[in-house]
């Protein structure tokens, strides 16, 4: 008689932790679905004032100070999708952050590398400006950046 | 480093995810774990050995150390 009953409680008591287990679980999953959705709505916001930035540079706007603003315009926004980026590491756990270390330490030598290569290839056949000025180059390093993303996360799978 | 958290946590019946939970870690950390790919940092290591009231010496072992209690 007595047996059933504790069976019974037992049961609605994992049922009930498994429950607890489950929301927990669930808002860990949720956090990181919003960080990840944070990041990259503040990325898409600086990549849209970076290209009205260009944008407006390319008219023939002739006051150099207002020039100098449109130019500075995006460094904010990107600093705030960089401390975004930042604040979401420090919330990540030991492998993830591990993966953000190894993914900085191929990215930034590989960046040195790359930059020195067309700095020396400019000076031994000067490259086109159109095509291998700064304002071009530096897309290449979020590139390299994301590649030694890759290869850190692909290590640990 | 070898360890035997994998036949741990199939002794308890829980996924990697359960496990993850309680240990406030993703389950990617537990499957690097488990296959070995990582090991885990000194206060992880104990709060698993609290976890399976076992130390972290009888979860985790060097790889020497498990060559030679086999010899």
């Amino acid at each position: 008689m007595l047996i059933p009953i504790l069976h019974r409680k037992r049961k609605a008591a994992e049922a009930a932790a498994r429950a607890l287990k489950d929301d927990v679980g669930g808002a860990i999953e949720q956090t990181r679905r919003i960080y990840g959705t944070r990041l990259l709505i503040r990325g898409l916001l600086w990549a849209s004032v970076y290209l009205l930035s260009r944008g407006l540079l390319e008219l023939t706007i002739p006051s150099t100070p207002l020039r100098v603003v449109m130019a500075l315009l995006p460094t904010p926004f990107f600093i705030y999708y960089l401390w975004t980026w930042m604040k979401g590491v420090s919330e990540m756990d030991e492998l993830q952050r591990r993966i953000e270390l190894e993914a900085l330490g191929f990215a930034f030598p590989a960046a040195v590398v790359f930059l020195m290569t067309i700095g020396l290839l400019d000076l031994a056949v000067t490259l086109n400006p159109d095509d291998w000025s700064l304002h071009h180059v530096w897309l290449m390093l979020p590139l390299v950046s994301y590649v030694g993303l890759f290869r850190a996360k692909r290590r640990y799978e | 480093m070898k360890n035997r958290l994998k036949v741990l946590r199939a002794e308890r019946d829980w996924s990697q995810q359960d496990l993850a939970d309680q240990l406030s870690v993703s389950r990617q950390t537990i499957n690097a774990i488990e296959t070995e790919k990582y090991d885990p940092s000194l206060p992880l290591a104990l709060k698993m050995g609290r976890l399976f009231d076992q130390s972290v010496e009888e979860i985790f072992t060097l790889e020497e150390a498990a060559r030679r209690r086999a010899n």
